[in-house]
């Protein structure tokens, strides 16, 4: 095991898959020397030369249909669109072509393609840089969605990203970036559609997705203090959803809290909510409780941040809300 | 490079089985046969005048006004008509139009039905090419009617400024289902966009199959030879509405609809043929013959093709 960032694993998983299999490269804009905008291509350019790191001109329809143009031909991108908000911009390219492709052209137009997305609240981003909107991709037939939490996560989600056969939109957290973890020295792939029981407990089951799931964590340390024992489940792959893992936790402590970063209305958790309703009703004790962000654009200043990002107040007020 | 006598009554054969094909699908769409029919009418020599020289391994990215690239690339006539029935003979099994379909072995790409959309998907598959190394060229066609999409400058400027071996063709029929060129398309010249990314190009008489085979030649050469893209706009006309799904002409005059039909591109051709002495009359006609029982027969094959089950409709969301 070493320790690294979630920042420094998602450049690992790239370069390692870029070097086990040359059809993989990288696309978008300031990839190049720069080292992209989110500083997980720093080195890149340096192995690979510029036939497989290719920078994009400011041209998201353009250059997201080009990649998924190109991997109708075989070449794998992998394509750093940045901030998860201006994946907005190539909305038709990655819904109605990406994901569609394989279905239309009954399985001889698949689209192996990788999406990276910066998403969620910084400090000082305001409203169209701090945007988490997985529930618009994760509701796409034809879209894979993964939210990694942790450096080891994120790696080897990755690198499962990278080598499936269907377009993967990858959600990065900005929240987790500094997030430092333990991550084997040895190659480690994380199959998509696997939840992770993060911390075992017995009284109530936090299911957090993204930054949420170490802010859970700190909680559930919190309330162990005081004889709340929190278990804590991380999806980590959005779509397809580990139900019987999921289901499995919520039967197993009769109490739900689910928890994201993203405004809540229509949101993903919305979907754990309603899975949990129809396939463990019996064994609730208590309603489901939701944990999410203001229904606003993310404002700018810091002084309203806590008014609109959901913490851990918000998880522990809804822990102590299902127990009590 | 330049065509025989037999290679032009090759094109004259494949000019008039789009033709035969439209009339009949029009027939059939009007009867209520199946919903809807994007139809090309008039403008056969493009598609034809392109692919003719093609290798299968080019790429050709098509619009919903694509049934000349399919017919001419090699896709069976009874596969698109079941492809229009939404039967289970055709290769997008009925869960898609058939105008948009693929076919990597005949380098059909796959499309989609936005308008415009298929611009960058083009470009994709020459950047690949590119970085395969390998010597393919991709013919992205697209109508008048996108080139103002974001997509089309986004699209054209990223193969111009990587060089890809691509050829941007327009097929300019004035009409943007409604919507006149003029009304829609600022400066007056969709060519003259072209200058803009530094692209060369060619305006080049739409109606005239010859003239498309030799630019789309030139085109193709360039983008082998690794000199890029290149940008051509062909001016043709649409005889038939936008669709048949009861589409009402609004700008459209019958004089300018009258003069366009005196440019049509078969008559053109066959007239040629038969002054040149490479063919007569009779045998031209054979041919009309012989490509109208082609295509009943496709419409036969159709008609008695199985819808697949609904289940099909469940597969292949994910690889």
């Amino acid at each position: 095991m070493h320790k690294i960032s979630y920042q420094q694993a998602i450049i690992e998983a790239m370069v390692e898959e870029m070097r086990g299999d040359e059809a993989v490269v990288l696309m978008g804009e300031d990839v190049g020397t720069f080292g992209g905008l989110t500083g997980t291509t720093v080195g890149i350019i340096e192995e690979f030369g510029d036939s497989r790191v290719l920078e994009m001109p400011i041209s998201e329809c353009g250059f997201v249909g080009a990649s998924v143009g190109a991997a109708l031909k075989g070449v794998r991108p992998i394509v750093e669109m940045g901030l998860a908000d201006v994946s907005l911009v190539a909305m038709d390219q990655l819904v109605n072509s990406a994901a569609k492709m394989n279905y239309y052209h009954d399985g001889v137009a698949s689209v192996s393609a990788v999406y990276r997305l910066w998403s969620g609240f910084r400090p000082g981003g305001g409203a169209q840089m701090s945007q988490s909107n997985e529930a618009m991709f994760a509701h796409v037939p034809g879209l894979k969605v993964v939210m990694p939490g942790t450096p080891r996560d994120v790696k080897g989600l990755l690198k499962a990203a990278i080598r499936d056969d269907n377009p993967v939109i990858v959600f990065e957290p900005k929240g987790c970036y500094t997030l430092l973890g333990e991550v084997p020295d040895d190659e480690e792939v994380i199959p998509l559609g696997q939840a992770e029981v993060k911390r075992a407990g017995a009284d109530v089951s936090v299911i957090a997705t993204g930054v949420m799931v170490g802010k859970a964590l700190a909680v559930a340390e919190k309330l162990a203090a005081e004889g709340i024992d929190v278990e804590v489940v991380d999806p980590r792959t959005l779509r397809p959803l580990d139900t019987k893992t999921l289901v499995a936790s919520a039967c197993k402590t009769g109490r739900v809290v689910v928890a994201q970063e993203a405004s809540q209305f229509c949101g993903y958790t919305a979907e754990i909510a309603a899975l949990l309703a129809d396939e463990a009703f019996d064994a609730l004790k208590a309603p489901i409780k939701r944990v999410g962000g203001a229904e606003t654009p993310m404002p700018l200043s810091p002084r309203m941040e806590p008014l609109v990002v959901p913490g851990e107040v918000a998880i522990e007020a809804a822990i102590r809300n299902v127990v009590g | 490079m330049s065509l025989s006598p037999q290679d032009l009554k090759q094109l004259f054969r494949r000019l008039l089985l789009i033709r035969r094909f439209e009339e009949e699908a029009f027939r059939l769409a009007v009867a209520g046969k199946f919903s809807n029919y994007h139809g090309g009418m008039g403008q056969e020599a493009i598609p034809v005048g392109v692919c003719y020289g093609l290798k299968p391994t080019d790429n050709t990215m098509i619009t919903h006004r694509g049934l000349g690239v399919l017919l001419t690339r090699g896709v069976p006539v009874g596969e698109i008509f079941a492809g229009l029935y939404a039967k289970e003979s055709c290769p997008t099994r009925g869960r898609h139009p058939i105008f948009h379909m693929a076919a990597p072995e005949l380098g059909i790409l796959a499309g989609t039905t936005m308008v415009g959309s298929v611009i960058p998907l083009a470009t994709g598959a020459a950047l690949a090419a590119r970085i395969q190394g390998k010597p393919d060229v991709t013919i992205s066609f697209f109508g008048d009617g996108s080139v103002n999409r974001g997509d089309f400058h986004e699209g054209v400027n990223l193969g111009a400024v990587r060089k890809l071996p691509i050829v941007y063709f327009c097929e300019n029929n004035f009409y943007a289902k409604s919507m006149p060129l003029e009304a829609s398309t600022a400066g007056g010249s969709i060519i003259a966009r072209a200058q803009g990314y530094g692209l060369p190009s060619e305006l080049v008489d739409g109606n005239d199959v010859v003239a498309v085979y030799e630019a789309t030649q030139r085109a193709v050469a360039r983008a082998r030879a690794g000199e890029g893209p290149t940008f051509i706009e062909c001016l043709t006309y649409r005889w038939t509405p936008h669709s048949t799904a009861g589409d009402r002409e609004f700008s459209r005059t019958a004089e300018e609809l009258a003069s366009w039909k005196a440019k049509c591109p078969i008559l053109r051709l066959r007239k040629q043929l038969i002054e040149a002495g490479h063919a007569s009359a009779e045998e031209l006609d054979a041919v009309d013959i012989d490509i109208q029982r082609e295509v009943a027969e496709g419409v036969e094959f159709a008609e008695a093709a199985p819808y697949a089950a609904p289940e099909v409709a469940l597969e292949n969301v994910y690889v």
